[in-house]
């Protein structure tokens, strides 16, 4: 079966700015079609809130710059995307982080999902609360973690 | 990431001297000082006072979690204090505050302080967390409390 679609998980760090770079090579070597999601984190804003250590005023403040951040991240990638010649749709999601992206994948018949390096987990329930792990396990399309940055800048120049 | 992984020996305070809110977050963020990632220390405690200023973070069981997002710090920061006698924070419950965690972050660290913060309020929800850390006579103590229930 062709791999047309592929998504990659962005969070805004360095980190998946490498993510994003072989997520770059693996659609341009199979001419498939690219969405670069990132998620905001409403739900930790709203856990937050209800937990009494925010206030309304200020999840809404958080909520405006972590879009003004999610926004200029993606501006990013697109045009190293534009650059490559990458065919790439930027979307920013609000949620949880990986219910919107599962429900982006199934929603968009994605074929191949790429993650960031996992964190270490520190005991079985971190399984429960780490996005990437979620995803990982959850995902109904195979999923490729990031590993090893030397490499991917090494293939992302070969492209 | 953990609590335990920025949450540092030198950064407990085990008994306050202060008996204030204002003089609380003062004493707090100067102990933070050593760290050499506050760029200026009295917008770094104003940005804290206007938080409080919009509603108390006293959020209740003998707690309190003063916060700000601010250019006057660079990455995050975190320092614990520990009151026996309890201060005033006008907290949600009326309670006195014996424990406390103070945080900063600059703004391009935003998503790692929203993980510390629901990780710390995620541990403090624990009666018997609290209840250890309110027992603990040594910084030592503190970490390692954290270390157990992070499970590293």
């Amino acid at each position: 079966m062709p791999i047309r679609n592929i998504l990659v998980a962005l969070a805004g760090s360095g980190a998946s700015f490498i993510t994003f770079k072989y997520a770059l090579y693996i659609s341009k070597l199979l001419n498939a079609k690219l969405f670069a999601i990132y998620v905001i984190d409403e739900k930790t804003l709203t856990d937050l809130l209800k937990a009494n250590v925010f206030v309304q005023k200020e999840v809404e403040e958080y909520k405006k710059d972590l879009e003004n951040q999610g926004n200029s991240f993606l501006e990013r990638v697109k045009n190293l995307s534009q650059q490559k010649d990458v065919d790439c749709r930027a979307v920013l999601l609000k949620g949880s982080v990986h219910d919107e992206i599962l429900n982006f994948a199934e929603k968009e018949s994605i074929d191949l999902i790429i993650i960031g390096e996992l964190k270490e987990l520190f005991s079985r329930k971190d399984i429960f609360y780490q996005p990437e792990e979620r995803i990982l396990r959850d995902a109904k399309c195979p999923v490729i973690i990031v590993k090893n940055q030397d490499l991917v800048e090494r293939l992302f120049k070969e492209i | 990431m953990k609590i335990s992984d920025y949450l540092k020996e030198e950064f407990c305070i085990m008994e306050l001297k202060s008996q204030t809110k204002e003089d609380t977050i003062r004493e707090m963020v100067e102990i933070l000082n050593k760290t050499g990632k506050i760029k200026d220390i009295d917008k770094f405690i104003k940005d804290i006072l206007d938080r409080e200023s919009l509603g108390s973070t006293g959020i209740g069981h003998n707690v309190a979690i003063p916060h700000a997002r601010t250019d006057a710090v660079s990455g995050f920061l975190i320092s614990f204090g520990k009151s026996i006698k309890g201060i005033d924070f006008k907290s949600l419950d009326g309670e006195p505050v014996n424990l406390v965690f103070l945080m900063g972050t600059n703004p391009s660290d935003l998503n790692l302080y929203l993980r510390m913060l629901a990780e710390l309020s995620k541990c403090l929800m624990d009666n018997s967390f609290r209840k250890a850390l309110f027992l603990a006579n040594k910084p030592e103590e503190i970490i390692s409390l954290f270390k157990k229930f992070e499970g590293v």
